[in-house]
């Protein structure tokens, strides 16, 4: 990639940035002045430092914001680059990500009813097809021995009550 | 000779030899996978200490730092592929020996310049930290607070290519730091009306989330790496010529890791590459570095192993992490009602005196376990990468919910795995935002109390000389990283 294009892809990339932060900053000040005020507080109160913290992520967003659009517009300027394909994150390794991410939401919710052992059997499994691996026989192999294990060290070994769901009653 | 008969005696007191002997037995396996760093294999560790003794626990930790420094060398050596960061300067070295069909050699010479380099990192902790700590009594909450701001510019230094982006991320860590009961007024903030969030935001959860969780998502879609035979992997001693040639490398490497260690932001990649740089420039082969060279092993392996101990130097006296595995190790210290600094001298010295032995065990281990470790090392590495990351995803989520047995801080680690991870591709660093969540609390409760004490007169701040020496530092610190910043921009 050129030193232009590639300036703008970061000048992009902290435009993005600095206007999430300055919406985090907003939100987070909205919440800190709906902090009560204690009877008993000191100088700075509740809200004080939440405050100030606001302040300190908008103005610095801001100064991100105001250095990527200036750094846009001088990559823009000069010379008419031609456009580059920029190295997105390819659609199928996405939503391998968004899999590993609804692996862990899935396991959360399923876990109580389920219970450990079949729980994180699943969670293996699917982490495993979401890894790249392929879902066969060694793959289930994997899960299986792999919560046994983990069944072994924390619940046995460590003595920690992991959810027991409906696994007893399949015994 | 006191805090030496003091370590001495705990040795025998505490189960430190296991702990260690194990801390680096993970630390070795750690490192030695590709993409999993020190602060990772640390992390993911973490959740289990919390029902073990202090001691135990912070001589676990450390010793995986250990451990993982060397661990990070294997495949850095047998696939050319570094294990750590730190393991990124073994690479150019140590797989061009390994063509050479001198691989058995190369790891030797690793785990030996280890050795000896955690060593010397070991007199230098014991050395410095009690020192640098002796100030404990006179503290008052003004010092403490002027200590958390000098913590926190740290930051500065930290901030990698862009201060603002820095800096965003550790007002992140501030804010996160809030959310709770409020420290002088006991009011609830940001907790929406959920008692889970009551007790805040613990530290450990933020790690593993922006640490092992993250890096679970980021390694998707990743092809796997390169696989190592078995017969490559059989350690050798060196040869007494090579003793010789690599104990100035060996020298070198220790100095600057003790240097670097003790610098905030440095870390163990920084050090290796400097001490490789510096062993070249002594050495009287110059032309065999980057061919082969036992000295271009020595020196950075050296240099990475004497940073796991002189790294806890500004932890344990100052309570300011240095590095992601410092602050790893700082959170271990925090769940077990630890606060290093100043007072941990004053009110756990078992804990510190355990953490010396520990560490001086952990050493010895790596060179015992080093040796028997290879087999099942490989045997690991060579693993399928899907497998492997699997299993890693299971054991964090199992070890947080381990902690207070609550879906909802597995739920929060997941969380912070997405936030690490949008960090990452935003190109935010995560150490600033880790120190703001470890240094907010001490910063805000401190800053208020000297207040309320002072009756709300600022000038307590100047008056007392700790905390305006404190702040004076930080003030420079701060300054001096813009006018870098400026200059190479």
């Amino acid at each position: 990639m050129k030193p232009a294009a590639v300036t703008k892809d970061k000048a992009q990339r902290e435009l993005a940035l600095g206007s999430a932060t300055l919406a985090i900053a907003a939100v987070y000040y909205l919440l800190a002045i709906r902090i009560p005020q204690s009877d008993i507080a000191d100088v700075i109160g509740a809200q004080g430092l939440p405050k100030t913290y606001a302040s300190l992520l908008a103005g610095l967003s801001i100064i991100l914001i105001v250095r990527a659009a200036m750094a846009r517009r001088r990559a823009a300027a000069p010379d008419a680059t031609p456009a580059i394909p920029k190295p997105r994150l390819q659609r199928g390794v996405a939503w391998r990500v968004f899999g590993m991410l609804m692996n862990g939401v899935i396991y959360i919710l399923v876990v109580p009813w389920l219970g450990y052992i079949l729980s994180i059997a699943a969670l293996i499994a699917a982490t495993v097809y979401y890894q790249g691996g392929e879902l066969n026989r060694r793959a289930a192999g994997v899960a299986i021995g792999g919560a046994v294990v983990l069944w072994l060290l924390f619940v046995r070994l460590l003595h920690i009550a992991h959810p027991a769901g409906i696994w007893p009653s399949l015994l | 000779m006191t805090e030496l008969l003091a370590a001495l005696g705990s040795l025998f007191t505490t189960p430190i030899v296991p702990a260690a002997f194990g801390g680096v037995t993970w630390g070795i396996l750690g490192g030695a996978l590709p993409g999993i760093s020190p602060s990772i294999t640390m992390a993911l560790l973490l959740p289990f200490t919390y029902g073990m003794a202090p001691t135990t626990a912070v001589v676990l930790l450390a010793s995986t730092y250990v451990g993982a420094e060397y661990g990070g060398s294997i495949p850095a050596i047998l696939i050319g592929t570094p294990g750590t960061n730190a393991a990124a300067a073994t690479v150019v070295d140590g797989y061009m020996m390994k063509q050479q069909g001198k691989g058995g050699e190369a790891l030797g010479i690793s785990l030996y310049s280890g050795f000896v380099g955690g060593l010397f990192g070991m007199l230098v902790l014991v050395g410095l930290t009690e020192r640098l700590s002796s100030v404990a009594l006179a503290f008052t909450p003004s010092s403490y607070f002027a200590l958390g701001v000098l913590g926190l510019s740290v930051i500065a230094t930290l901030s990698g290519e862009s201060l603002v982006t820095g800096f965003i991320a550790g007002v992140l860590g501030l804010m996160i730091s809030t959310i709770g009961t409020d420290p002088v007024t006991g009011l609830n903030r940001f907790t929406f009306g959920s008692p889970d969030l009551l007790s805040g935001i613990p530290p450990l959860l933020v790690m593993v989330g922006v640490y092992a969780m993250s890096e679970l998502f980021m390694k998707t879609g990743e092809p796997d790496w390169e696989k190592a035979t078995l017969e490559d992997a059989r350690i050798k001693f060196p040869s007494p010529a090579i003793w010789r040639r690599i104990a100035l490398p060996q020298a070198i490497g220790s100095v600057v890791g003790a240097f670097e260690g003790m610098m905030p932001g440095a870390g163990g990649a920084v050090s290796s590459f400097l001490a490789y740089n510096e062993a070249r420039r002594w050495s009287r082969h110059k032309e065999e570095f980057g061919h082969g060279s036992p000295e271009g092993i020595a020196a950075p392996e050296a240099a990475n192993n004497t940073v796991a101990c002189t790294a806890l130097v500004p932890m344990l006296s100052l309570g300011i992490p240095s590095s992601n595995s410092s602050a790893v190790l700082l959170g271990g210290f925090l769940m077990h009602g630890l606060i290093p600094g100043p007072l941990l001298f004053v009110n756990h010295p078992d804990v510190v005196h355990g953490l010396y032995t520990g560490l001086f065990v952990a050493n010895v281990a790596m060179l015992i376990i080093g040796y028997l470790i290879m087999s099942p090392c490989m045997w690991l590495v060579g693993r399928p990468k899907p497998y492997l990351m699997a299993f890693i995803y299971a054991l964090v989520v199992s070890g947080v919910y381990a902690i207070q047995t609550s879906l909802f801080h597995v739920g929060l680690a997941i969380a912070f795995g997405v936030l690490g991870s949008a960090m990452k591709y935003f190109r935010l660093p995560v150490l600033p935002m880790v120190l703001g969540v470890v240094l907010g609390f001490v910063v805000e409760s401190n800053y208020r109390r000297a207040l309320v004490l002072s009756d709300g007169d600022y000038r307590t701040f100047i008056q007392d000389p700790i905390a305006a020496g404190l702040l004076i530092t930080a003030f420079l610190f701060i300054i001096g990283s813009v006018v870098r910043h400026l200059r190479e921009a």
